[in-house]
């Protein structure tokens, strides 16, 4: 949820909150208002039957002098005297239900003489005749409240945020291999300012940090490559010299050895290589021409191996991706492809607009699949393959965004290359 | 045939100098920029090796140096770079050819060997061991004057064994030099066996001498009995 949607739905709960509570106070108040008027329209009442008593002359209309009983009171009975004020709930003939009522005793005097009127009348109930109308208010209220909340939470939060969805942007953006800083823009929020200095700082150390490592596992191996190749040349020159069987055996066993850490090293050398490559823009492979190329280099090997090749190439596919690479991860896939093969085993090779699918026989992996993609990974440990090569083909696809998948269902691998931007058909 | 080698790994220079003496060239070895361009200057190589990473300068200047001042030696560059990096930034620019450590030594002859042929003013594009002929123009190979029927990669194989006579050539060696360096493919060893033992079948069935002795766990060795 994004977060000024959870600023707006807190306040739309507090603002229902408080526009109940204020319905309340104003339902109180409406029906405390109501009785008091009823109740001063009876003493109003009231003081003009008393002064009809005092002048004996009619003032009030008949239909009103009804509502007041006038009873000539006993003097001794002070008790009684009191103006009495009573709300309670009757039955109501005329309306025949139970309304409030208000029922006001006053003794006035007249003439020396102790009167007592008594009248009532059914108090309005705000139930009744505002309810509809509060609901409505406050409804309309509530309603026009949270629409400006809305409209206004997007544009303020858009502008406030702006410095901080740019920061998200650029965190985003940011890979630890690229050459330059992190690039985020500058705000005058405090906060914002704060946490872009922060990140500035952080990433810019993970970078250093990154590349110190890469440039150490880079000249590492580079600089292995001068040594190796002393070492490779002085067993080469010993081996043809006389020498024992037993002599010979151990100088091929370090040979072979020596070869197996020279491959290794010139593999990582390469990752270290691929790592922070720079893909030319406009790098295109024909891989119309180059799988049928690869799959014909290596036709002698699949072969010996009594392997049947299929192959489906579309025509005039080209795909961004430089002509080398290309050359290394169609190799590095294809002798993939023969090595973890069975005996009499199948490869299709197929290629069209949109991917390059390459399946092929073989045992189980004994690796979950996800990880082969990882570096000195083996589907199978009992082959001597230094587990590199698909490592080579991942980074490979990425440098250029093509999207590289791997799955084993059936007794068949298959390895998907989705291609990133739709292939050239030829004009 | 005289060969300048810039390599500035005494031990390495002088394991490839050793070798290059046993192959019958005269090989001298420079261990500096400076020293290698002061030779230059003085004496006039059929070919130089060159390493990239020297002490005092680089390699590919040298050979920039080399072409401007219009020296006609052949240059093979010898580097830790990686091919992709030769193919990528087209670093070998203006040499002959490429070589990334490590390398077999046989490689380096049989790419010296390669290039000499394609330089050499009289055209000898015919490599003979015994009675064995190579066409290196069509790619044919005669024993006996009898057209052998070879794949191209057993061709390939056959070139390799005579350029590298009577030499033991491991099976990494011949596996590097048939397949390239790009393939992880350390089982290609098994495939090397498989191309070693086709051709000879088909020098003895074409009614030849089996030169190619195996070197039991190791590589073979293409030498004739009697030497």
């Amino acid at each position: 949820m994004k977060l000024n949607y959870r600023y707006t739905l807190a306040y739309a709960v507090l603002t229902f909150f408080v526009l109940s509570i204020g319905f309340a106070i104003v339902y109180a108040a409406l029906s405390r208002s109501v009785t008091q008027a009823t109740i001063g329209q009876l003493e109003h009442l009231h003081e003009l039957a008393a002064s009809q008593l005092r002048s004996g002359r009619p003032t009030l209309p008949d239909s009103l002098r009804l509502q007041v009983q006038v009873v000539p009171v006993v003097a001794t009975d002070t008790a009684r005297r009191v103006r009495t004020v009573q709300v309670r709930a009757e039955w109501d003939t005329a309306l025949q239900a139970r309304v409030a009522m208000v029922r006001l005793t006053t003794y006035p005097v007249v003439g020396g003489r102790l009167y007592r009127l008594a009248s009532r009348a059914a108090v309005v109930e705000p139930r009744d005749a505002y309810l509809t109308g509060l609901v409505l208010v406050f409804a309309w209220t509530f309603v026009f409240l949270l629409a400006l909340v809305v409209i206004l939470s997007e544009l303020i939060s858009w502008r406030i945020l702006r410095p901080f969805n740019a920061t998200l942007h650029g965190i985003q953006q940011f890979a630890l291999s690229q050459p330059h800083a992190i690039d985020l823009p500058a705000t005058r929020t405090a906060e914002f300012n704060e946490l872009n200095e922060f990140l500035v700082k952080m990433t810019a150390r993970a970078q250093s940090d990154y590349r110190g490592l890469q440039e150490f596992s880079e000249n590492a191996s580079h600089e292995l490559q001068t040594p190796i190749a002393s070492i490779k040349a002085k067993l080469e020159l010993l081996m043809d010299s006389e020498l024992s069987e037993k002599q010979f055996r151990t100088l091929t066993t370090m040979h072979d050895e020596l070869e197996r850490l020279a491959k290794i090293n010139q593999a990582l050398t390469l990752l270290a290589k691929l790592e922070h490559f720079e893909p030319g823009p406009d790098a295109l492979a024909d891989l119309s021409q180059l799988v049928p190329a690869t799959e014909a280099a290596f036709a002698d090997l699949a072969e010996m191996k009594g392997l049947t090749t299929t192959q489906h190439i579309a025509p005039g596919v080209r795909v961004p991706l430089d002509a080398s690479l290309a050359q290394l991860l169609l190799n590095n896939l294809l002798s993939n492809a023969i090595r973890h093969n069975v005996p009499g085993g199948e490869i299709q090779v197929q290629l069209s607009a949109t991917e390059l699918l390459l399946a092929n026989t073989g045992h189980a992996p004994t690796a979950p699949v996800s990880e082969l993609f990882g570096r000195f990974k083996k589907g199978n440990s009992a082959l001597d393959s230094i587990g590199i090569g698909l490592a080579i083909v991942k980074r490979i696809s990425e440098l250029y965004g093509h999207h590289i998948s791997y799955d084993y269902a059936d007794g068949w691998h298959r390895i998907r290359l989705t291609f990133a931007a739709a292939a050239a058909q030829p004009g | 045939m005289k060969i300048l080698l810039v390599e500035d790994h005494t031990e390495l220079a002088r394991s490839i100098a050793g070798y290059l003496g046993q192959e019958h060239y005269i090989c001298e070895v420079a261990g500096t920029f400076d020293e290698a361009r002061e030779k230059l200057a003085l004496f006039s190589y059929d070919m130089v090796l060159l390493d990239i990473m020297l002490p005092d300068g680089n390699g590919i200047s040298l050979l920039k140096l080399l072409r401007k001042e219009g020296i006609e030696s052949s240059v093979i560059i010898i580097s830790a770079q990686n091919a992709l990096d030769f193919k990528l930034t087209g670093l070998s620019e203006g040499a002959d050819d490429y070589i990334t450590k490590p390398f077999p030594l046989p490689e380096l002859h049989a790419r010296i060997k390669a290039i000499m042929r394609r330089r050499s003013a009289h055209k000898n594009n015919v490599l003979t061991f015994k009675d064995i002929t190579a066409d290196l123009e069509s790619m044919e190979c005669r024993i006996n004057g009898k057209l052998l029927n070879l794949t191209r990669k057993e061709t390939n194989l056959l070139l390799y064994f005579i350029n590298n006579k009577g030499r033991m050539l491991t099976r990494q060696a011949i596996a590097a030099h048939l397949w390239g360096d790009y393939t992880d493919n350390l089982d290609s060893v098994d495939f090397v066996y498989q191309h070693v033992k086709n051709l000879r079948k088909k020098i003895t069935d074409a009614g030849g001498k089996d030169y190619i002795s195996t070197v039991y766990g190791f590589g073979y060795k293409l030498s004739a009995p009697d030497q």
